[in-house]
């Protein structure tokens, strides 16, 4: 009795750890995915999701979890939001960045920083797919049953610096992204994943204003 | 002696007095009633102690989240990233050791490694053998040894609680640290004001 209840246990587990395999794409899968992304992210003129942000280092007993909303109007109209458990804010517009930290205000120059173009580039891009720069990253294309993965390795000697690796969840059904894990060299890890997504619903530039 | 003598004396004299360093001006000097202090702050080692932090440095602002964690009896481990989660350091911290476990190259300059690693000592050191103590209306304060300096930990006679560090030389304060505690054992807002720079590090409790 004991050895059949193990043995179911043991074909369950198996059986989930299966499904939640990570399988490579063929180059045939891949094409396909890439063009359904491309599409998808060229008709989204906006789009609105709350997210949830876990951040993950190795010696802390649970994740820090930050919530917030993220608003995007293409062209490049980016509002990151967090409003919980604090108050904090960033527009990416017309090449700059506008802090508003709890009311304190602060600018700065993308333009100045080619790191700030790159995190921008990497934060629309993880938005709305539109990522698949093969000069900027070394790209892999994994599928499970219920999402596209895409793994991207920066080739860029200052953004190895940060970024390991970053890997983007695609919704199937959407072909857009859904959780972003962004790992650092240390192999600490960030995750964020975006709930409620509205598309291309009316949004006025004044939410771009911080 | 001669005049001149004199003079220079009374002027030394009173320069001498002048500098001394002020935290403890008007306060009652008394016997210690304790010979050492622990301090009950970051104590649990079950707690992630995740704070939002505000610096300021010579008129810029940064934001982050400051996390301190206490791994045993002796050890910590601390960190600081963005609010977007990207670490910028992480220390190990002991009463009388520090390690850089991982600094952001952009900030891995000795002046700025310095401060943090004399920053983030002070507001970590767990043990203080005490000195000399001072009281007032107010406040009770032990002054303990910290090498070539000192330190004057207040004490709220309300509350009993710590609600200020002094870091100081002979002459001069150095850095400040108030404490807002929510209960004995937690504080849920800390500023460490730097008095010989333009830095000035606030910590608000998040979890």
């Amino acid at each position: 009795m004991k050895n059949s209840v193990f043995y179911v246990f043991f074909l369950l587990v198996t059986a989930l750890t299966a499904t939640a395999q990570e399988q490579k794409m063929s180059a045939a899968e891949i094409t396909s995915f890439k063009n359904a992304v491309n599409a998808t992210a060229k008709n989204t003129k906006t789009l609105t999701t709350d997210f949830v942000q876990y951040k993950h280092m190795d010696f802390l007993s649970k994740d820090i979890e930050t919530s917030g909303k993220m608003s995007f109007k293409s062209p490049g109209m980016l509002l990151w939001q967090y409003t919980k458990p604090y108050q904090y804010s960033v527009v990416f517009k017309n090449n700059k960045i506008a802090i508003n930290d709890a009311g304190k205000k602060s600018a700065m120059d993308m333009g100045s920083s080619k790191m700030f173009n790159k995190l921008n580039k990497l934060i629309v891009g993880s938005v709305n797919g539109d990522m698949f720069d093969e000069n900027e990253f070394t790209i892999s294309f994994f599928k499970t049953p219920d999402y596209n993965i895409t793994k991207l390795m920066p080739k860029d000697a200052t953004l190895k610096k940060y970024i390991k690796q970053m890997e983007l969840y695609f919704d199937k059904k959407g072909n857009m992204v859904s959780q972003v894990k962004m790992t650092e060299p240390s192999n600490d890890y960030t995750t964020i994943v975006f709930k409620n997504k509205v598309t291309n619903a009316q949004i006025a530039d004044s939410v771009f204003n911080n | 002696m001669r005049r001149s003598q004199i003079l220079f004396l009374i002027i030394s004299s009173f320069l001498l007095a002048s500098c001394a360093v002020k935290t403890v001006n008007g306060f009652e000097q008394k016997e210690p009633v304790v010979k050492s202090y622990t301090v009950p702050y970051f104590s649990d080692t079950k707690t992630d102690y995740i704070y939002k932090a505000h610096i300021s440095i010579y008129g810029k602002d940064f934001g982050g989240i400051f996390i301190a964690k206490k791994m045993n009896d002796t050890l910590y481990r601390t960190a600081f990233t963005t609010e977007f989660g990207n670490k910028l350091f992480d220390f190990e911290i002991t009463d009388n050791s520090f390690k850089v476990n991982y600094i952001l190259e952009e900030l891995d300059r000795k002046i700025i490694v310095n401060t943090l690693k004399r920053d983030f000592m002070l507001l970590l050191k767990r043990n203080y053998e005490v000195e000399q103590e001072y009281v007032n209306t107010e406040s009770t304060v032990y002054k303990c040894a910290a090498g070539k300096r000192s330190n004057y930990l207040f004490f709220d006679k309300a509350t009993g609680r710590l609600s200020k560090l002094v870091n100081a030389t002979k002459q001069k304060e150095k850095i400040l640290i108030s404490y807002t505690a929510e209960s004995d054992i937690l504080a849920s807002k800390i500023v460490i004001d730097h008095k010989s720079i333009n830095l000035k590090i606030e910590l608000n409790y998040l979890q």
